[in-house]
């Protein structure tokens, strides 16, 4: 089935347009009090599995999806002249519903005759379908009966066949669709409360929002339970309510997700607290089969808006009212939410996670399909709580972080110091002491040969060649060609780290990284280590020239070293624009800069001019901290204004250049150099 | 149309045919009337908006027809949310199909944009039977970075619109920002000054972010001279959003439009002569009393 043409269409026709989206967040939810399966991506899978089925295919391929021509070909092979006339028909009802969707989002908007003729198509269709709705294939003609009916705007008969005709027929995922087109049909000819209940028997989220869109407030909510206590929709009203209070509460703390926030609904402290009011009198009230339901919300709420001692309260009292099976996990896991972010650190909540953990860990083997509630919770539990509690030992965290999902928000293994990095590995691979570490352990999978690399990398950060020898030395060559992508080995392969870079970039194209098999053949990383460790060692005895050469290498190489040089590769994975030196490292634009600060004082004029050149290279001064550039650009009065900042170190390197070599530099390497081009025309003038 | 609007539209259009070569151009007065926007993804009217249009003389509505956005996947810009026409507007009241283009399509040159849309909001009329389509407004929160491209740009949808209307009554209006009045006026017949978002989000403490006279002060010495002839929109929205997690609503009291309107046509009196309010809703109407929304449409 074309992904969701269905149930999308029967968004656009069935209910009224909403301006805004509505849209999921990767800032997980902790309240979700009910199992249900978005009934768009149930009855889509269901689909495609009877296709699938139907053309005998056998693959494991979850993202089957229908193509005509397949289940034509099938069809025809089979004899099964109902199901060729069936599919050839839905094609046609497809092509008319693409005209729908040109309408939005094409530049070519339908002419009058492609509406006309859409409209003819439709009722062929339509009439077709009718009078097969008694045939093999009734359910599937009956439901391509109702979509026609749907799209022609014939509201009223659908409602009229769905109740005399088709709510008879077998259960079937057909049935639920056509159920879902009677809900619609209802909702179209306002009968709106008829059809709230049952797009929630149903699970249609998309429905239920463009139904409630403008009644999800408390008093909304409120004036609904008035009406019918038990309502289906209530669960999702309250659901939508209480987990729009959580996105509110986020946008305080920053605990939200990585992509922004997208508000559906705002809730403040005020209406929160209504709602907690009322969630206390519905409990009280006992109309509600689901008082835990109530009760949970009411704690949630009150932990959202910093009412943590109440929160608690409420929270073991709702574990102790009635309700589903799922409502009670949903309750035990807002329990240990709620009770670890408040826990003094210790052995006792120490062991109260290792329980609670591992039960969790039960929880997610026994899901559902498409339910990732308890992987969801696991994910917001470890960034919003247990990373922040265990940030004083680092040991731990790492290890709670290996051991248990997280978004990676609140730890970076890339960035931990190389000392607690050690350290972490010597705990993994020790016996565990408590039942947290026991829990940990069970849970972590590590590789020792990745660690080695990890930690050998973080001594290269430091300058520590001698042990970031002994680390990389225990990994072999077959490592990186295993575990590192086509473009790192082919950047890594091509790019010298002895190519001044301010001087000449080594540009490469990455689609040629694809053109043949590059592999290591040698321990790059360790041989760069190796040459570093012999060159400075030896720096000291180097006299004269000699020293000042060495200087300029070693220059060379912390340059081209550095996450802005061209073998960043030796000391990251992968380079990012916004990349700049982290914590734990050492700066290795300034250490060139240092370097090359001892040979611009050379009595060799020839050196000296290279390692003037060299400083004027802006890429050295990326993260050197208060630094400017030579010159910039700032908005000033609607305009974008060039200024110089004649102080710049860059400035400087570049004025004693150019005093120099005078106004036209002999070196192809400094004519070259537009930047220094730009420079001199501003110095001729201004000096 | 009535003889007198004809009389007035020709009489615009020769004004700018004959002025066109000078430096100087003449600033036409536009014909008078009430206007609105109609800002929603289905032109369905309830009583109450159609009861509107009546009470208050409304003849036109700047109805937004579609956005254009940049389309991540393609680097294209593309149309989105385009309206369905549920149901119709009273014969009397002209549309002016109004296009939403969001700034970012102005970053670089997309060749034929221009004609697609106009092309769009034609086949849009043609197959909705929507007739007497005379004018096409396009809004876009230009910047100076994209102001240059952007005029080209109307440019383009000026020359596509008299190949595609009828030349005689093919009219372009753009919406204007307070804060573009200091820019080069726009190549085309007017402009819509917009009289709302006027203040910086981030203040809202201390003034409305919707509008604020302080905010449209600096910008009331700009009118007179502003060569090109402008209709005025007021808005009689509600912004609501969270901030720090307490929700905010933004309205502007009916005094503060009315001093607003009252100084901006102290600085140019015929910016009285159209008339907008920004944007037609059930919502909209009840927010304020008759007589505010009577004061904002006297000429």
């Amino acid at each position: 089935m074309k992904r969701f043409i269905i149930i999308s269409l029967m968004a656009a026709m069935t209910l009224p347009s909403i301006a805004c989206g509505w849209y999921g967040t990767d800032n997980y939810y902790l309240f979700s009090p009910y199992t249900g399966q978005n009934f768009k991506d149930r009855v889509e899978k269901i689909c495609n599995d009877n296709w699938k089925a139907y053309i005998g295919e056998t693959s494991d391929n979850e993202w089957y999806s229908f193509h005509a021509d397949d289940v034509l070909k099938a069809a025809r092979k089979k004899g099964d002249a109902l199901m060729v006339s069936y599919v050839q028909n839905l094609q046609k009802y497809l092509k008319c519903v693409g005209v729908e969707r040109d309408k939005q989002y094409e530049w070519d908007y339908p002419t009058k005759e492609e509406i006309a003729a859409q409209q003819r198509d439709l009722k062929a269709v339509r009439e077709y379908a009718q009078g097969k709705t008694n045939s093999k294939l009734r359910s599937q003609h009956a439901l391509l009966f109702m979509r026609c009916n749907m799209v022609l705007g014939r509201h009223q008969e659908n409602i009229n066949f769905w109740e005399q005709t088709a709510s008879q027929f077998i259960e079937t995922v057909y049935k639920d669709m056509m159920k879902n087109i009677y809900a619609g049909a209802l909702y179209k000819m306002g009968r709106e409360v008829e059809a709230g209940q049952l797009f929630a028997e149903m699970d249609d989220y998309e429905s239920l929002m463009t139904l409630y869109y403008k009644k999800r407030s408390y008093e909304a909510i409120r004036q609904h339970y008035m009406q019918n206590p038990t309502s289906k929709a209530l669960p999702w009203l309250l659901t939508d309510f209480v987990n729009n209070a959580q996105e509110a509460a986020d946008a305080i703390t920053g605990g939200g997700g990585a992509v922004g926030k997208q508000f559906i609904r705002d809730i403040n402290n005020q209406e929160s607290l209504q709602m907690q009011q009322f969630c206390e009198l519905v409990v009280r009230e006992g109309k509600t089969d689901y008082p835990i339901m109530w009760k949970m919300a009411k704690a949630w709420l009150e932990f959202l808006v910093g009412k943590k001692k109440e929160a608690v309260d409420d929270i073991l009292a709702a574990a102790k009212l009635d309700g589903t099976a799922r409502m009670k996990d949903n309750a035990h896991v807002l329990l240990l939410y709620i009770t670890a972010s408040q826990a003094k650190p210790g052995q006792a909540l120490d062991d109260y996670l290792a329980d609670e953990l591992e039960w969790l860990k039960g929880k997610q083997q026994e899901h559902e399909w498409g339910d990732a509630f308890f992987d969801h919770f696991e994910n917001r539990l470890t960034d919003q709580v247990l990373v922040p509690r265990y940030r004083s030992n680092p040991v731990r965290l790492t290890a709670i972080s290996h051991a248990l999902d997280a978004n990676g928000s609140g730890f970076d293994l890339d960035t931990l110091n190389v000392a607690s990095t050690e350290k972490f590995l010597y705990y993994v691979n020790s016996p565990a002491n408590t039942k947290f570490d026991k829990f940990l352990k069970r849970h972590i999978v590590l590789n020792d040969t990745a660690m080695s690399d990890i930690i050998g990398t973080k001594y290269m950060r430091l300058c520590q060649w001698d042990k970031a020898i002994k680390w990389l030395n225990t990994v072999p060559v077959d490592y990186y060609n295993a575990h590192r992508g086509k473009e790192y080995l082919y950047y890594s392969l091509v790019r010298q780290w002895d190519v001044e870079p301010w001087s000449q970039r080594q540009w490469l194209d990455a689609s040629k990284a694809w053109d043949s098999d590059y592999k290591w053949w040698k321990q790059r990383k360790l041989d760069f280590c190796k040459e570093m460790q012999e060159m400075e060692n030896s720096l000291s005895v180097l006299k004269g020239k000699e020293f000042e050469q060495r200087c300029y290498n070693l220059a060379v190489r912390y340059a081209q070293a550095s996450i802005y040089g061209d073998c960043w590769w030796l000391l990251r994975n992968y380079k990012s624009c916004m990349d700049s030196v982290r914590v734990n490292e050492v700066d290795l634009g300034q250490k060139a800069i240092q370097m090359l600060q001892k040979v611009a004082v050379s009595s060799d004029p020839v050196l000296k001019r290279k390692a003037l050149f060299a400083l004027g290279y802006r890429e050295l001064y990326n993260d050197v901290k208060g630094t400017k550039y030579w010159t910039d650009w700032k908005w000033e009065d609607g305009e974008s204004v060039q200024i110089y900042h004649r102080n710049a170190p860059q400035f400087l390197a570049f004025q004693a250049l150019y005093e120099q070599t005078g106004d036209q530099p002999q070196e192809d390497y400094i004519r070259r150099c537009d930047e220094y081009d730009l420079f001199r025309q501003y110095y001729r003038q201004h000096h | 149309m009535s003889i007198r609007r004809i009389v007035i539209w020709i009489g615009l259009l020769l004004c700018l045919l004959t002025t066109g070569c000078n430096e100087q151009k003449a600033i036409v007065e536009l014909a008078e009337g009430n206007a609105v926007y109609y800002w929603r993804t289905d032109l369905r009217l309830d009583s109450a908006e159609r009861a509107f249009l009546g009470r208050y003389h409304i003849n036109k509505v700047y109805c937004r027809y579609f956005d254009v956005v940049m389309d991540d996947a393609t680097g294209e810009p593309k149309p989105n949310a385009t309206i369905s026409f549920s149901d119709t507007l009273p014969d009397s009241i002209e549309i002016i199909p109004t296009v939403y283009i969001t700034e970012d399509c102005m970053h670089e040159t997309h060749e034929g944009l221009a004609e697609k849309i106009v092309k769009r909001i034609r086949q849009m009329n043609e197959t909705n039977d929507i007739r007497n389509v005379r004018e096409i407004q396009i809004d876009c929160d230009f910047t100076s970075k994209s102001c240059k491209r952007y005029y080209q740009f109307l440019k383009e949808v000026r020359l596509s619109l008299t190949s595609h209307f009828s030349p005689l009554t093919s009219q372009l209006s753009t919406t204007i920002r307070l804060h573009q009045l200091a820019m080069e006026a726009p190549p085309v017949d007017y402009g819509a000054l917009m009289i709302y978002n006027t203040g910086d989000p981030r203040k809202w403490e201390e003034r409305n972010p919707i509008l604020d006279f302080r905010d449209v002060q600096p910008y009331l010495r700009r009118l007179e001279g502003y060569p090109l002839p402008l209709a005025a929109a007021y808005p009689v929205f509600q912004w609501t959003r969270t901030i720090q997690g307490v929700r905010v609503d933004h309205t502007v009291e009916a005094e503060v439009i009315l001093r607003v309107k009252q100084a901006m046509e102290s600085e140019r009196s015929n910016l009285s002569r159209l008339i907008i309010t920004y944007h037609l809703d059930k919502d909209n109407i009840e927010r304020y009393k008759p007589e505010t929304y009577e004061e904002i449409y006297h000429h």
